[in-house]
C-alpha cells in the first residue's frame, strides 16, 4: 500500500502594497522614490522566497489616490512581478483602499492554507475619504487581523495617528521591531523600510512558529501574528543619522 | 467489536527546519498499558513551538509525551478500563491537572540540568508545546490536550472525519500550549470519551500535517489512506515528503487501527512498545517478579520482535554510551519505564532473560558505539525520562 497521493501545497503568503498616489507625492521625487525602492526591492525579496520554498510569496499593490483601485490586481509571484510605475494625482482615499484589500481578503478568495498576510501602508498625507468606515471594514476581515500591518511615513505631512490605527496600538515597552509608523524623511530611509518589509518581514511570515495564544483573545493582537524582525540598527532610533531630511 | 491493534506514531524533522539547522521540534509516542482490567493503547503528539521566545520547545514537546505516558500509567493502575465515567472525568480533569504539574517539574529539572550560568531565568515560555494524547480501550476510546492537533476518524468504509480540532485560533499561528497559565488552558474543549464507537482507525497529527495539505479533503484522503501502510519506513518517507512539498513545518502522526494483533505484528515488524508496557502492566498487579524480569520475559516470549523493540530506543544507547551517569536514573524509573532500565542495567551487567535477548542487547550496545549515519530527517526516540532527545 504507497502513501497516499494527495495534494500537497505550501502555503501562499499574500503581501500587499498600499500606496499614497495623491498629487502630494508628485513633490520633491517622493512618487520616484517609492517606485524606485520597492523596484530595487525585488530581487531582495525573490531571494528569500527562494529561500523559503514553503511559502508563495505573492504581491499585489493597491494606489489610491481620487479612489483606489489595483494597481497590481492579479496575486503575482514574486519571481514574475515587473513593477509598473505609479503616478501621482489626485487627493487621498485611503479608507477606500481599505476597503479594496478588506475585499480581497475574504474567504474566498483567501485559501484556507495561507500563511497571514503582509500589508505595507505607505502615505505621505492625511486621508480625504472615510477613513475609519475603510479600516473597520478591513478589520472585520479575520486576515486581516491576523495580518502583519505595517505603515511607512513619507515626510512630515504624514498623518501618523491614521497609520498607528492601521497598525494598531503600540505596545508597551520598548521593543526592536516597529509597531509604530516608520518615518522616512528621504529616499534612502524609504528605500530601506521597503527592503526591509520585503525582506526580513517576508521571511519571518514565510515560516511562521506556532506561538502561546494571548490570554483571553481569540485572534492575535495587531501585527502580533508573527514576531517582526528587529530594524535594521541604524533605523531603530529616530535620531539617528539616516542622511538629510528632504520630505 | 474488534480490539485496538497498539497504535504506531512518527515525528519527521519538517524540510524548513532541516535546511535551518534546527532541531525538530515535534515530538511523539505510542504505547500499550498493560493492567489488570484489560490493555489501554495511548498514543500522544506534541509541538514544541519553535522560534527564540520558545527554544527549548523540542525539549518540552518530548517531555510532554513522556510524562503523558506516566500519567496515563498512573491513572490506570486505579481506574478501571470499564469505568466509563471515571476515564471521562480524566480526560477532563485529572489527566489535564497531573500532566500540566509534572511537565511543569521535568522542565524545571531538565532546566537544572541543561541551562548554563548565563543563561536567562527559567520559564515554562522556554519549553512550550502543543500536546495531543487518545486512549484506546476495547469498548471506548478517549481524547484531551490543547493547541492545534488534529484527531480524525476513518470508518470501515474508508470515510474520513474531523473528530477534534482546535477552533479557537483557526487559521492562525496562534495555539494552546502547556506554558501557558492554568486558567488559561482549555483542556475541557477537547476533552471527549466515545463509548461503543464503530470507527476503524483513528489518526492524531501535529499541524503541520493538515497545513501540508491544500485543502481539508485533502488532509483527510491521507488521513483515510495512511492507516493502511503496510510499511513504517514508507510512513517516515511519506512524512518527509509532506513536510517538503508542504509547509515545511515538523510533521507527526499517530496511527490506531482495529484489527488482529497478529497481522499487526506481521505488518510492522515490531515497531511497538507494547511488551515493555505490558510486562509493567503484569508487575503492577502480581509483583511477583521484579520489573526487570518481567519485561525480560515478556521480551523473550517473542524474540523476533527483540531487535525491532530495542531499536526503538537506539537514542537511549547512545545517550548511555555518552552520559553514562544517566543510567543510574533509569535504574531508578524502572517501575515507570522498565525497558529503559533494562537497557541501562544491561551496559554494566548481565541481565535476566533468554540468549535472544542478551544478544540483541549486545547488538545494540556494538551498533551504539558505531558512527552515526548523516541525518535523514527522522526524529530519534525519547532517550531518557528528563532528557529530550538530541536531534540527528
Amino acid at each position: 500500500m504507497p502513501f497516499p497521493n494527495v495534494r500537497l501545497s505550501n502555503r501562499p503568503l499574500h503581501f500587499i502594497y498600499l500606496c499614497d498616489c495623491s498629487g502630494s507625492m508628485a513633490a520633491q521625487g517622493k512618487m520616484q522614490a517609492l517606485n524606485q525602492a520597492i523596484r530595487q526591492s525585488l530581487p531582495g525579496m525573490a531571494e528569500v522566497a527562494r529561500q523559503n520554498p514553503e511559502a508563495r510569496v505573492l504581491v499585489r499593490a493597491v494606489r489610491f489616490a481620487d479612489q483606489a483601485a489595483w494597481h497590481l490586481a492579479e496575486p503575482t509571484p514574486v519571481q514574475q512581478l515587473q513593477w509598473r510605475d505609479l503616478e501621482a494625482g489626485g487627493i487621498t482615499a485611503m479608507g477606500d483602499a481599505l476597503n479594496l484589500v478588506a475585499s480581497a481578503l475574504q474567504s474566498p478568495p483567501m485559501e484556507e492554507r495561507a500563511l497571514p498576510p503582509v500589508l505595507v501602508l505607505i502615505s505621505d498625507g492625511q486621508p480625504t475619504d472615510d477613513f475609519d468606515a475603510g479600516l473597520a471594514n478591513l478589520m472585520r476581515q479575520p486576515w486581516a487581523q491576523k495580518a502583519v500591518r505595517l505603515a511607512i511615513a513619507m515626510g512630515h505631512d504624514a498623518d501618523l495617528d491614521v497609520l498607528q490605527q492601521f497598525i494598531g496600538p503600540e505596545p508597551m515597552g520598548r521593543s526592536k521591531s516597529p509597531r509604530r509608523p516608520l518615518q522616512a524623511s528621504n529616499a534612502t530611509t524609504l528605500a530601506q523600510y521597503i527592503q526591509w518589509a520585503s525582506t526580513a518581514v517576508v521571511g519571518a511570515a514565510s515560516m511562521p512558529a506556532s506561538r502561546v495564544a494571548p490570554a483571553g483573545a481569540s485572534l492575535p493582537e495587531s501585527g502580533s501574528n508573527i514576531p517582526l524582525p528587529d530594524l535594521p540598527p541604524t533605523l531603530l532610533d529616530p535620531s539617528d543619522d539616516v542622511g538629510p531630511l528632504v520630505w | 467489536m474488534t480490539a485496538w491493534q497498539p497504535p504506531r506514531a512518527c515525528s519527521v524533522i519538517g524540510a524548513a527546519h532541516q535546511r535551518r539547522g534546527q532541531p525538530c521540534q515535534d515530538a511523539s509516542l505510542s504505547v500499550s498499558l498493560g493492567s489488570r482490567s484489560g490493555t489501554l493503547q495511548l498514543m500522544v503528539v506534541a509541538d514544541g513551538h519553535g522560534s527564540a521566545h520558545y527554544a527549548l520547545s523540542h525539549r518540552g514537546s518530548a517531555l510532554a509525551c513522556q510524562v503523558a505516558q506516566q500519567a496515563v500509567q498512573v491513572a490506570l493502575v486505579h481506574t478501571a478500563l470499564a469505568d466509563h465515567q471515571g476515564w471521562q472525568q480524566l480526560l477532563q480533569q485529572e489527566l489535564p491537572a497531573t500532566i500540566q504539574q509534572r511537565w511543569l517539574e521535568a522542565i524545571k529539572a531538565d532546566w537544572q540540568q541543561c541551562s548554563e550560568a548565563d543563561d536567562p531565568a527559567f520559564s515554562p515560555l522556554s519549553y512550550g508545546t502543543t500536546l495531543g494524547l487518545v486512549l484506546l480501550a476495547p469498548q471506548w476510546w478517549g481524547c484531551t490536550g490543547l493547541g492545534d492537533w488534529d484527531l480524525v476518524g476513518v470508518t470501515h468504509q474508508g470515510s474520513a472525519e474531523l473528530l477534534s480540532e482546535e477552533r479557537d485560533h483557526s487559521g492562525s499561528e496562534a495555539t494552546g500550549s502547556l506554558c501557558q497559565p492554568p486558567e488559561q488552558q482549555q483542556w475541557q474543549q477537547r476533552a471527549r470519551l466515545e463509548v461503543g464507537s464503530t470507527l476503524r482507525a483513528l489518526v492524531l497529527s501535529t499541524d503541520g500535517v493538515r497545513k501540508s495539505c491544500a485543502t481539508d479533503a485533502d488532509y483527510l484522503r491521507l488521513c483515510a489512506g495512511v492507516v493502511d501502510l503496510q510499511n513504517s519506513d514508507e510512513l517516515q518517507a511519506g512524512l518527509a515528503q509532506i513536510t517538503a512539498e508542504g509547509s515545511g513545518d515538523d510533521v507527526s502522526l499517530a496511527i490506531a487501527l482495529r484489527g488482529p494483533a497478529q497481522l499487526r505484528h506481521a505488518r510492522w515488524g515490531g515497531v511497538l512498545l507494547a511488551g515493555a508496557a505490558l510486562a509493567l502492566g503484569g508487575w503492577l498487579w502480581s509483583r511477583r517478579e521484579t520489573p526487570l524480569q518481567a519485561i525480560a520475559r515478556e521480551l523473550c516470549a517473542q524474540p523476533e520482535q527483540i531487535r525491532s523493540t530495542l531499536s526503538q530506543r537506539r537514542a537511549q544507547f547512545r545517550l548511555l554510551l555518552a552520559q553514562p551517569q544517566a543510567a543510574s536514573q533509569l535504574r531508578q524509573r524502572v517501575a515507570v519505564d522498565p525497558l529503559g532500565a533494562l537497557i541501562a542495567t544491561s551496559q554494566g551487567e548481565a541481565v535476566p532473560g533468554c540468549p535472544e535477548l542478551t544478544r540483541e542487547l549486545t547488538w545494540q550496545w556494538q551498533r551504539a558505539r558505531a558512527p552515526q549515519p548523516a541525518a535523514n530527517g527522522k526524529m530519534p526516540a525519547a532517550a531518557m525520562p528528563g532528557s529530550a532527545p538530541v536531534n540527528p
